[in-house]
């Protein structure tokens, strides 16, 4: 029966040709009922707030579970030491409640400052009828796009060197869009939506980024010999979208392909662009290679709000508590959000003593193959931080 | 051992001769498209050689116009494997985005074989950047993400569904078991991502917990998709048999693969409810096809699995060992495995090998 509707709707689709529908993001200052009934393709789009009271910035801390906490805590300790005029709002969210209070109250709050720092929520409900918590506050906010900039660290002992992978994946749809029920007992369907919308905003978004940062080719990773209508949707999508970047090379692979290439050669992927899904696999797949969970950041944008946490969005209960958690990708994402508020001198001080500390230093947890704590990698940035402020004579004009 | 997995799998329905190893049986071959004919050959030569008590019946898969108008497998083929129960497969290339389903998929479905077993082992004298890699992938091979089911809702929105049955998971879940115990491995992982797609993957989970219940002497841990990827990079020797669902299997089975040196060296076994299908997993080449380069080392070993599974694991072991040296000397390496022999010279020393 699916086949037959698929019949029916294929020819449909060849002839309405969904390249001829143009989702312009048009940046209008019109008013909402201009927008609403005038021309309803035009999204509002305006500028990320960020708070600032005072000459500060107001940012929303979301710690999780896990070791959420503890690193939170060394990022304040961190922006102790290095000045930065960021102040912090915490929003704890209780794993065991049933209830969506907390989370509102967070998603709330960023609302209100724009941008958060998050680690990775728990759910730790057993009823069935909760959502992942961290899937729902992506979705509500609409952070469409994850960027994750997997980048190698030369101090770090890992199979390959000079990995630098710029890896955008969708964030809100996909096999994330958690619509699952059982429609027989003993029988469940889980769907996966891919709208082309979404994966157009993805996939300018992807392009855009490659121009900007002189990039110099894109692929689109995809099963669309299998998943014929919605991979084929975004690899379609994409390969629209790419002629209008003349400029960058595009290409695309299958995930399994893909995979397979990344373990034994992963200098031939520059910008790659991608659904949920495969989004999580290559991502960890990245973060094995370059040298584990503990090391990349990675950034959640929308249209109105940005939020930074750790790449691979670990929980780490195993090792939480244990002074062993690896503090460097928070710490990264601290960073990344200091240069998207625009505190870029206090961003590259924070980074540079970062990379000191990885790179010269060797100062590395366990997960890095070290002996240290957190607390010794967190005392060797801080130090870092110091001499560099002391020897640059540093002030912030 | 694996063959009284094979008969604890089968229906009852039909009653199956007893196996002599004497016994001459046939074996369905689909040589495939691009290097797949040359590959069989390869396979089966080194079979006469090893004297293996087995004679081939080559049908061809290409799919043909039906009487309902829908292309499907011609029923040749379909009546020689439900005959024969086995069958060895070579690279069937399946077009992207056409309309025809997959062909690859529409076997699995026909001959409902239901897993699919990948054991990625590292090849001594292959040198990759990951030694010691020692894991079987187990992933359950009609539903998931792969069921097909696919609609345009409105214009610019579609949905593909992802079934998952209990029955499909835990079919695949006692299968996984029970190869565990028979080859003597020790842990068994289930990977899933249950804390997003909680009532699916929640299923699958529920299953293999169940079954893990029965087989109380077999470790059983469960992992999320993620850190299972992410591990798996960093240190492949913490696991050792891996059960999941279609889709994370096909990722996953492939990047063991890739740890040990790509699809042109890796069986693989398709076991179903009416029988068993044995393929090669690589592609089909065409730049190269019937130029006397391909490697047939996946075939090979996939056809060894077969004769594992036929009961007939002397002949399986004496041909695996061959091949294995072979790789091992690297006097004779096909261009893939960075070497400069033919396929023929490659399959002749093989041979020689058991021969001699």
């Amino acid at each position: 029966m699916a086949s037959r509707i698929t019949c029916r709707i294929l020819p449909l689709l060849k002839t309405s040709n969904v390249s001829q529908l143009t989702f312009h993001r048009t940046t209008t200052s019109a008013s909402a009922y201009d927008l609403q009934h005038k021309n309803p393709f035009a999204k509002k789009v305006i500028a990320i707030p960020k708070a600032e009271y005072g000459g500060r910035h107001s940012v929303t801390m979301l710690p999780g579970g896990g070791i959420g906490p503890e690193l939170m805590n060394y990022v304040r300790e961190v922006f102790r030491y290095a000045g930065v005029p960021v102040d912090f709002e915490e929003c704890p969210i209780d794993p065991q409640s049933d209830g969506n209070e907390d989370l509102e109250y967070a998603i709330t709050s960023i609302r209100r400052n724009g941008v958060g720092l998050k680690g990775n929520i728990e759910t730790r409900s057993l009823s069935r009828g909760i959502l992942s918590r961290n899937v729902a506050l992506r979705n509500e906010l609409d952070l469409f796009v994850n960027v994750i900039h997997c980048k190698s660290y030369p101090g770090v002992k890992s199979r390959h060197q000079n990995i630098d992978v710029m890896l955008i994946r969708q964030n809100t749809e996909g096999e994330y869009a958690m619509l699952e029920h059982e429609s027989v007992p003993g029988v469940v369907e889980s769907m996966k939506i891919v709208t082309a919308e979404n994966s157009e905003r993805v996939i300018r978004y992807a392009f855009d980024y490659a121009v900007k940062h002189g990039r110099k080719k894109v692929t689109t990773i995809h099963k669309a010999n299998i998943m014929k209508l919605s991979d084929g949707l975004f690899l379609e999508t994409s390969k629209r979208v790419a002629k209008d970047y003349s400029g960058i090379e595009h290409d695309h692979m299958i995930i399994d392909n893909c995979c397979m290439q990344l373990v034994s050669n992963p200098h031939q992927f520059d910008v790659m662009v991608m659904t949920n899904l495969y989004g999580t696999i290559v991502s960890n797949v990245l973060c094995g290679l370059i040298g584990g969970a503990g090391l990349i950041s990675g950034r959640n944008y929308g249209d109105h709000y940005a939020v930074f946490e750790p790449g691979t969005r670990n929980t780490g209960t195993a090792i939480a508590g244990k002074n062993i958690a690896n503090p460097v990708s928070m710490l990264n994402a601290a960073v990344d959000m200091l240069d998207h508020l625009g505190h870029s001198k206090h961003a590259s001080l924070i980074s540079q003593a970062i990379d000191k500390t990885i790179n010269e230093d060797h100062v590395h947890t366990p997960d890095l193959g070290g002996q240290a704590t957190s607390i010794d990698v967190v005392q060797t940035i801080v130090k870092h931080i110091q001499d560099l402020t002391k020897d640059k004579n540093w002030s912030l004009n | 051992m694996a063959a009284q997995l094979v008969r604890k799998a089968f229906s009852s329905a039909v009653p199956m001769a007893r196996r002599y190893s004497s016994e001459v049986r046939t074996v369905t071959l689909i040589p495939g498209d691009g290097i797949g004919p040359e590959i069989s050959a390869a396979v089966q030569k080194i079979f006469a050689a090893a004297e293996v008590p087995i004679q081939w019946e080559p049908v061809d898969v290409t799919p043909v116009r039906g009487p309902d108008g829908m292309f499907g497998i011609p029923q040749a083929a379909i009546d020689s494997v439900n005959k024969h129960k086995v069958g060895l497969k070579g690279p069937l290339m399946t077009p992207i985005g056409k309309g025809h389903r997959s062909l690859n998929l529409a076997l699995r479905k026909e001959f409902n074989l239901y897993a699919n077993v990948r054991p990625c082992r590292s090849l001594e004298g292959y040198k990759t950047l990951y030694d010691d890699v020692d894991v079987i992938t187990i992933r359950e091979n009609t539903e998931g993400e792969y069921s097909g089911i696919e609609h345009e809702i409105v214009d610019g929105v579609v949905q593909s569904i992802k079934l998952i049955t209990e029955e499909a998971s835990r079919r695949v879940a006692e299968f996984a078991f029970q190869y565990t115990k028979e080859n003597n491995r020790s842990k068994v992982t289930a990977v899933h991502k249950a804390n997003i797609m909680r009532m699916s993957d929640g299923l699958f989970l529920h299953c293999c917990r169940e079954v893990a219940e029965k087989y109380p002497d077999v470790k059983f841990e469960e992992k999320y998709l993620d850190t299972v990827c992410l591990s798996m990079v960093q240190d492949p020797r913490q696991y050792d048999v891996l059960v999941m669902p279609n889709l994370y299997g096909d990722i996953l089975s492939d990047m063991c693969a890739g740890l040990v040196g790509g699809l042109g060296l890796t069986p693989s076994g398709n076991i179903g409810l009416n029988g068993a299908l044995f393929e090669s997993v690589h592609g089909t080449a065409p730049d190269i096809a019937g130029k006397d380069l391909a490697n047939p080392t996946a075939l090979l070993l996939s056809a060894c699995m077969m004769l594992q599974h036929m009961n007939l694991p002397t002949h399986a072991e004496k041909i695996q060992k061959a091949c294995f040296e072979t790789i091992k000397e690297s006097k004779f390496r096909t261009g893939d495995l960075g070497g400069s022999a033919k396929c023929s010279e490659f399959t002749n020393e093989i041979c020689r090998k058991i021969a001699g």
